[in-house]
């Protein structure tokens, strides 16, 4: 019987190729997009979870809220880590991680300057799942100034010769590193990636009591089936204890009194939610995550697509009732029970449904490359063959089977054999109401899709033309110039003479990309204010940087040492109730050496140095040049001055290669989320209309089949074919317009809540709701007069010949 | 063998009442071959459907071998007519997609025929029938008296007590009309019970008793 299904089914599927071919189309790019998706998704998840203790492991972050300053840091105090499994039943182990920057390896000879290291403590490998495949295997950090290298570091660095027991130096802070242990590399999917994983026991700030500095991503193993909560709800008494004494000493307030006005403390986060749950400041992230926002977003697309595609299978099975009507109506006379042809139209759905799985494995094959281009991901396709993915999509296949054939199966069984073979059926009255109702839905996600996708653009656009408060085209940044070392200020000297350059400033203190960072304690007439941001700048930084002194004066060599005066941003000088006359107005900053006074010579304004997710911050530009150089070009192809400047690099026989960035550059990346979200949607959004498209078109072959003597009698009554193309796409594009009104405010509400993300963000404007409702009608139209335009113009006499 | 009591049937068309059946009665006994005449609408169709428990009815009540069909539900009408009813259509309704051999075949799958036994019976009529050499092609490359066989054929299959036939030959020239009363003639007298509904006083003379229908009432036995 089954046999005898799948024959038939088979066969209408070659009588109605062309329906048929629609209806794989669809549910191939349906399928295919779900595929690629799942496998996107899949990945985002999976971040972490190759680690053995991954359900077991948390972070300890910090959070407050001081006096108005929001704080997020994924870091924590160094001897949290002790502390915590000292006082706490439930933790097991404990591991920190300190990331260390600018660090210039040498071994034999040669730098290695772009390695990421990394201090962990000696446990770091019973926590996490590393692998050690030459060397120590256990405990290889367990000395003073032991390195774990990754294998590739290895093959690089050594070649085939033997790391283990060679010395690397670090020598920008004359380091002899052991090499004990080689590991695999880390997997993609990890929060963090390095190269060098070095004992913290020789390391000076493993060894720090102070509960004020944070300094070390630390991680816990908890017991078996411990509840998160119950270890999170036992940390703020252990902050009341340890940071309690510290607290009073340096801001004469006991705990109690501080978080009476203030939030502070340490929360857990779950090692598995790090990648998609995080939303830390910039400097104590280890590497940009993704966003859980975007998986929801992702899948809840995919599901779509499949609904779209199953739903032309439905509309155009339901639509061609009329031609299968005969066939249920013998069938029924002939024996066939109800449940007897459900499974007969089912077969066919099933059928369908299997070629176009089995087109959407090829179209994933061959669209694979490309999109983990537009993700920035490296998806393997292999992926697709293990068996649970095979299952998955089985059980995808039988739920689309269902999903598309069901309803469609029922409908049709459900006729009455005398008028089904009398054909007084005709695909009108409930039926064609509801698949009116399904063509609404699914151009209420393609025009919603789009209407998105115009808006993530948009906002892309009013990022990248935003004032900024600095002029952020054609600057070069050379973070890594302190590697001249005392050949730094030759090589500064050399770049102001240079023609192609307008201006240079010496700083390592950029507003968007990698970026010094400091942060220190403000106090008033001796009284704790709360943090703000420094900038380290010279006299030539606001020139370069094209910002704009609004009150007082910039630095200047003519005033001597300027080591004591200070610039505010407008912020800054706002949340020090400086706003009358600011200049000349002083206040203190802690430093190690207590309490130091500084004096306002000048107002900056306002300038995003931060990304656009955030307000601007209080920020205090001070006399302190140090670090890298900042270089504003005076054409906009820097591809001489690059060139020119790597050539006098090499003349200062510096063994490592110049390294730049370019500002714009660097900027942009801080929004490769947003960007690669928004390339994503726009490619979906396109896949949902061409197959939101490929039912409509079906849907007005059938029309224009069932009309065809209508329009036949209407040419000969002198109905003009433009006329004709009118009558027939009136009623569809009034569905496409309906979709409209459900889909604009569905996505207006949806999108608005993805601007919340920024703090500086477009509206959405009136003409972008018109180009959505163009584009979409647009389509749609192009998609209906050729069926149509086609129809109207056949000769009229071969439709009403067919009498 | 099916006794109709005071059968009437009426459709509603804007507001007033149309009688398709007017009270008729009617008795079929085992082995018979009924022809049902009468002009274009005189309800020899829906008589037909009636008796094939296709169409419902308005008043009165029908007994097939003694059960009341007019208390049944409709899924158990229809297993009474699947057991037990072949019918034949005017315009043959073979299954387009589904060759000779299949559309004979079709009948026997819905009643969960084991293959061996369906190959046996198909083979059987095809071979009765003298359409062996045509199995394997699709009915629109017969003629349409070879399709009718096949119809006739299909409604056999499942050896049926009753069959009806609303206007088997309609579309049909004389000679192939004769060979298929021929063949009805044959059936009859191996036993097997037959209703037609025919326009034609020639073809309705096979039958053993001829009736005649005249808006939806029965005029002479």
């Amino acid at each position: 019987m089954i046999k005898n299904y799948l024959k038939t089914g088979w066969r209408n599927i070659i009588k109605n190729k062309g329906i048929f071919s629609i209806n794989i189309a669809g549910l191939a790019i349906g399928i295919a997009s779900c595929l690629l998706i799942l496998l996107f998704v899949t990945d985002e998840l999976s971040y972490d979870r190759f680690n053995e203790k991954a359900d077991r492991i948390v972070r300890v972050i910090f959070q407050a809220n001081v006096n108005g300053e929001e704080i997020k840091e994924a870091v924590v105090m160094a001897p949290v880590a002790q502390v915590l499994k000292n006082d706490l039943p439930e933790v097991t182990q404990s591991t920190r991680l300190a990331k260390s920057f600018n660090n210039r390896i040498e071994f034999d000879g040669a730098y290695y300057g772009q390695s990421s290291l990394a201090y962990v403590d000696p446990n770091f490998f019973e926590v996490f799942t590393f692998p050690i495949v030459q060397g120590a295997k256990t405990e290889p950090l367990d000395k003073p100034n032991t390195v774990v290298i990754s294998k590739s570091f290895a093959e690089n660095t050594f070649g085939n010769t033997d790391p283990i027991g060679k010395t690397l130096k670090v020598t920008n802070r004359d380091e002899n590193l052991l090499v004990t242990g080689v590991m695999e590399d880390m997997p993609k999917n990890s929060h963090f990636h390095f190269d060098l994983l070095v004992s913290t026991l020789g390391y000076a700030q493993a060894k720090k009591t102070t509960w004020m500095e944070s300094d070390f991503f630390t991680y816990l193993v908890l017991k078996k089936d411990v509840d998160i909560d119950v270890v999170e709800s036992k940390l703020p008494a252990i902050s009341e204890k340890y940071m309690g004494p510290q607290l009073k000493e340096a801001l004469g307030m006991t705990f109690t009194e501080f978080t009476k006005e203030n939030e502070i403390g340490l929360f857990l986060q779950p090692l598995t939610d790090i990648h998609l749950h995080s939303d830390f400041s910039d400097s104590t992230t280890l590497e940009q995550g993704g966003d859980i926002k975007y998986v929801y977003i992702f899948s809840a697309v995919a599901i779509f697509m499949l609904v779209i595609a199953c739903i032309n299978f439905m509309n155009l099975a339901t639509a061609s009732a009329s031609k299968r009507a005969k066939e249920v109506g013998i069938r029924k006379v002939l024996g066939s029970n109800k449940k007897q042809l459900i499974y007969q139209f089912l077969a066919e759905s099933f059928i369908a449904t299997f070629l176009a799985a089995f087109l959407a494995v090829i179209i994933v094959s061959l669209a694979l490359p490309f999109f983990n281009q537009l993700a920035g991901k490296d998806l393997n396709f292999q992926y697709l063959l293990s068996p649970e993915v095979i299952l998955a999509i089985f059980s995808l296949i039988l739920i689309i089977g269902f999903l598309a054939g069901g309803y469609p199966a029922f409908y049709l069984s459900s006729f009455n054999p005398l008028s089904a073979l009398k054909s007084k059926f005709s695909g009108s009255g409930k039926n064609s109401g509801i698949r009116s109702g399904l063509v609404i839905f699914q151009f209420v996600i393609s025009a919603g899709l789009i209407l998105s996708t115009l808006v993530v653009k948009e906002q892309m656009n009013f990022i990248q033309n935003k004032e900024l408060g600095y002029e952020k085209d054609q600057l070069l940044v050379v973070r890594s110039s302190y590697l001249l070392g005392n050949n730094e200020d030759n090589f500064i000297d050399e770049i102001k003479n240079n023609p192609l350059v307008e201006n240079v400033t010496h700083s390592a203190f950029v507003p968007a990309g990698e970026s010094d960072n400091e942060v220190g304690g403000i106090f008033k007439n001796n009284e704790f204010q709360r943090r703000m941001s420094f900038y380290n700048v010279d006299e030539n930084y606001i020139p370069t940087m094209g910002m704009k002194v609004l009150e007082g004066r910039n630095f200047s060599e003519d005033f001597g040492a300027e080591s004591d005066k200070v610039i505010l941003n407008q912020k800054a000088v706002e949340i020090l109730g400086f706003n009358k006359n600011p200049i000349g107005k002083s206040f203190q900053r802690d430093t190690h050496d207590g309490l130091k006074t500084m004096t306002v010579i000048g107002v900056i304004k306002n300038f995003n140095f931060k990304s656009l997710h955030q307000e601007i911050e209080p920020l205090i530009l001070k006399y302190n040049p140090y670090g890298g150089i900042i270089i504003r070009s005076k054409v906009a192809d820097m591809s001489g001055l690059i060139e020119n400047l790597n050539n006098r690099w090499n003349a200062y026989n510096v063994k490592e290669g110049f390294d730049y960035s370019i500002l714009d550059d660097s900027y942009n990346y801080t929004y490769l989320k947003e960007r690669k979200m928004g390339t994503i949607l726009s490619l979906f959004a396109i896949l949902t209309i061409i197959v939101a498209c490929l039912g409509l078109f079906g849907l007005v072959t059938f029309t224009a089949e069932q009309r065809f003597k209508e329009i036949g009698i209407r040419k000969v009554l002198g109905s003009s074919a433009t006329q004709i193309v009118a009558l027939l796409s009136k009623d569809f594009l009034k569905l496409v317009g309906i979709s409209f009104l459900i889909a604009f405010p569905l996505s207006y509400y949806l999108m608005n809540k993805w601007l919340q993300d920024f703090a500086y963000r477009t509206e959405i404007h009136w003409w972008l709701y018109l180009l959505a409702a163009g584009i979409t009608i647009g389509i749609a139209f192009l998609t209906i007069s050729i069926k149509s335009y086609k129809a109207a113009s056949v000769n009229p006499i071969k439709s009403l010949k067919t009498e | 063998m099916l006794k109709l009591n005071q059968v009437s049937k009426w459709v509603k068309s804007g507001g007033r009442r149309i009688i398709l059946l007017n009270n008729l009665n009617l008795d079929i006994e085992e082995g018979e071959f009924l022809s049902i005449m009468g002009p274009s609408g005189s309800g020899k169709s829906t008589l037909l459907n009636v008796i094939a428990m296709l169409d419902d009815f308005d008043q009165g009540e029908y007994f097939f071998e003694n059960e009341p069909i007019h208390l049944l539900k409709s899924k158990k009408r229809t297993e009474i007519f699947n057991e037990n009813i072949g019918f034949i259509f005017q315009a043959y309704h073979l299954l387009d997609d589904l060759t000779v051999y299949e559309n004979i075949e079709t009948p026997l799958l819905y009643k969960n025929v084991k293959s061996s036994e369906r190959k046996a019976l198909v083979a059987d009529i095809l071979d009765r029938f003298n359409i062996v050499g045509k199995k394997d092609l699709f009915p629109h490359q017969l003629s349409g008296g070879q399709q009718q066989l096949v119809g006739i054929a299909r409604a056999l299959i499942i050896k049926p007590k009753l069959i009806l036939a609303d206007e088997p030959t309609g579309n049909l020239n004389s000679k192939q009309s004769d060979e298929i009363m021929q063949l009805f003639k044959e059936l009859n007298q191996e036993g097997v019970t037959i209703i037609q509904a025919s326009h034609s006083e020639s073809n309705a003379a096979y039958g053993s008793r001829i009736i005649n229908l005249l808006d939806g009432s029965i005029q002479k036995s």
